[in-house]
């Protein structure tokens, strides 16, 4: 007896809907920069991403290892899918997925500055990964502070495509904050058991790879992050602008220390700072690695990357955009500190080292680069 | 997991390896006697070919100052007998393998003018061009030399990455101190972001069993402990120094009492090739 078609069509809907429809969970994606798939082998990628799944969890659910300050509460407001209602929670009035629904696309899953949309962008996106961020208020060696990160969600990077978050809340910035020094600090967690499973061969069963991986990777990087705070740079007041044209004013000084040999601003930025030094291919910390030796060398090298080399371009400061800001605190920080993972050095004083320019000197700097751009 | 045949291998390998995988177990790192006797390690590194050409470098910043110096490629040093320089040789220590420091060390590097690793910029390049450093025991003073001001730059993997403006003498700030604050497994590459044709190498360690090798390729590690050690050769330009005898250019030797003398190791030109 033919049995009847809605009858057969029940039963293979009644069959696909049993078997589910449930994603795998994403993962973490291996830090392979520089390196060559064979090198690693599978065996070892797996043994790394286990070790790392042990101590700070997976994208969906984020773990703190005791020892490490980072705030779950944070982290777990930040990870995860995005929530089905419309502002981002879950049925269960908890949010989830900020950083999945706000930065995902650029930063990637990892953090690793390769989303969908990096390969489109000049500049690429930040890969947290190696600990190192560019706009920073604290001296040359340390981590941002939770400030530095938090003002670069707030005003974005202009002339990048990263937008400001301004209308984000307090609390979902703050998670946001969290959640990248938990990707950067397992970045370099991550870069230390490539290190040591990769480089030095050293065959570690799991629990000793993620006590290694605890101790010498994760720890000392979140206690860099910790002592930022303590290392912020206070400018001094701010001398007074007035009367530009006069030789002695703030502005004639700060032309003249531009061009003296010491700071070597017209290296890079050229003699009259319109970002035309003496010619160099210049990179920063993250494409200087794919440069090779000859032309043909850097297409070789171009495999064990995921995105190709980029170059970094001298600011011209006649066009008054500056990716740190343009306040002048903020130019007062670029020259003070400079800008980490990039070849511009940090100029005033810091532990260990006088600098070339004194707090004062800073400032004078800051109003001649401020007068370039508002002479036009 | 698509390649879970691997992980078995991996695990089985890791098993015989450290012997004593069983669940929850704390393996404690690999406890000997302290050693009371001491040997030397010497030996002599050979380029087994006619030394290359060092590639002159291109000086295209503060010409009218560095534009006068021959300024050439160091990382291939051969000198005049063949002898290859600039190799670094330590002891390889790990979470589980330390190594024991002979307390004359400890005294000896405890010493004020023992306390230093210099770094010049002079006559536009860095010098020395390879350097040590017992990062417990002893500080990296940077110093220019130089008409010009200079730039010192490093990133040592999981420690606080510098980046040092040095002013003309005498102004404040032409000298500067560092303190390294864990040790790497390779030496760490240093730039100057002002010159770009300008490098060099620092090695911290957490001991002080390393030697660099001379113009004429010898070498001498002293006091080391006597028993098994396990060495790292490590050359600028290829790396580790992969010989079909050092398998990642790593060799072991029991160490004797006395001189232990490796002997004259002759390396064939094409150890050196680029892939």
């Amino acid at each position: 007896m033919a049995i009847r078609l809605t009858a057969w069509a029940a039963v293979l809907v009644g069959l696909l809907l049993s078997a589910g429809c449930d994603m795998p969970s994403p993962q973490f994606r291996l830090n392979t920069e520089g390196r060559a798939p064979e090198e690693i082998g599978p065996a070892r990628a797996d043994a790394i991403t286990e070790a790392l799944e042990k101590l700070l969890g997976t994208p969906d659910e984020p773990n703190v290892p005791e020892g490490v300050p980072l705030k779950i509460g944070q982290l777990r407001a930040a990870a995860g899918p995005v929530g089905s209602h419309s502002d981002g929670s879950d049925s269960d009035g908890s949010r989830t997925g900020l950083y999945r629904r706000h930065c995902v696309r650029c930063h990637g899953l990892s953090g690793d500055g390769a989303g969908p949309a990096a390969a489109m962008l000049n500049p690429y996106p930040r890969d947290f990964r190696r600990g190192i961020f560019k706009y920073t208020s604290t001296n040359a060696g340390a981590k941002p502070s939770r400030k530095d990160i938090k003002r670069t969600l707030l005003k974005g990077v202009p002339g990048t495509a990263m937008p400001s978050f301004v209308r984000l809340s307090q609390n979902d910035l703050d998670a946001l904050v969290e959640y990248v020094k938990y990707l950067s600090i397992r970045g370099e967690a991550e870069l230390y058991l490539l290190r040591l499973v990769v480089d030095e061969d050293e065959y570690l069963p799991l629990h000793e790879l993620a006590a290694a991986a605890l101790e010498e990777g994760l720890l000392p990087a979140a206690a860099l992050w910790e002592s930022a705070r303590s290392a912020v740079v206070t400018p001094p007041p701010e001398p007074p602008t007035d009367a530009p044209q006069s030789p002695a004013s703030s502005v004639a000084k700060g032309r003249e220390l531009y061009a003296q040999k010491d700071a070597q601003c017209v290296k890079c930025h050229g003699p009259n700072g319109e970002g035309d030094g003496e010619d160099a291919e210049l990179y920063d910390d993250w494409n200087k690695p794919k440069e090779g030796v000859t032309p043909e060398q850097t297409a070789k090298l171009a495999r064990l990357f995921t995105l190709p080399i980029q170059q970094l371009r001298p600011r011209n400061f006649h066009q008054g955009t500056y990716r740190g800001g343009d306040e002048p605190v903020d130019l007062y920080w670029r020259i003070h500190v400079g800008i980490k993972g990039t070849p511009m050095p940090a100029a005033g004083p810091a532990p260990g080292a006088a600098g070339v320019l004194a707090p004062e000197e800073i400032w004078h700097m800051v109003h001649y680069l401020q007068s370039l751009s508002q002479a036009e | 997991m698509a390649h879970k045949w691997n992980r078995r291998q991996f695990v089985t390998r890791t098993a015989s390896a450290t012997g004593a995988l069983a669940a929850g177990l704390h393996v404690p790192a690999v406890v000997k006697a302290a050693a009371s006797e001491w040997g030397d390690l010497v030996g002599r590194l050979i380029y087994d070919g006619k030394a290359p050409e060092r590639k002159k470098l291109k000086v295209d910043k503060d010409v009218e100052c560095c534009g006068k110096f021959d300024i050439r490629d160091e990382s291939l040093m051969v000198g005049e007998d063949g002898g290859l320089g600039n190799v670094y040789i330590y002891v390889r220590t790990s979470r589980r393998k330390k190594v024991d420091i002979c307390p004359e060390l400890e005294t000896e590097y405890s010493k004020k003018e023992n306390g230093r690793v210099m770094l010049d910029n002079r006559d536009c390049i860095f010098i020395p061009h390879s350097m040590k450093i017992w990062y417990e025991k002893q500080e990296y003073y940077i110093v220019n030399s130089d008409p010009v001001a200079q730039n010192v730059a490093f990133s040592p993997l999981g420690d606080v990455p510098a980046n040092i403006i040095l002013p003309v003498k005498p102004k404040p700030g032409f000298e500067a101190t560092w303190h390294f604050k864990r040790k790497q497994s390779i030496p760490v590459p240093i730039a100057c972001n002002y010159h770009p044709w300008e490098s060099a190498h620092i090695l911290p360690l957490d001991h002080p069993y390393c030697a660099i090798t001379a113009m004429d390729g010898t070498f001498s590690i002293p006091k080391l402990p006597t028993g098994e050690l396990e060495f790292q050769v490590w050359q600028e330009r290829i790396g580790y120094l992969k010989t079909p005898d050092w398998s990642r250019g790593r060799f072991k030797m029991t160490i004797k009492p006395g001189t232990n003398d490796l002997g004259t190791i002759k390396l064939n030109p094409s150890l050196f090739e680029k892939s």
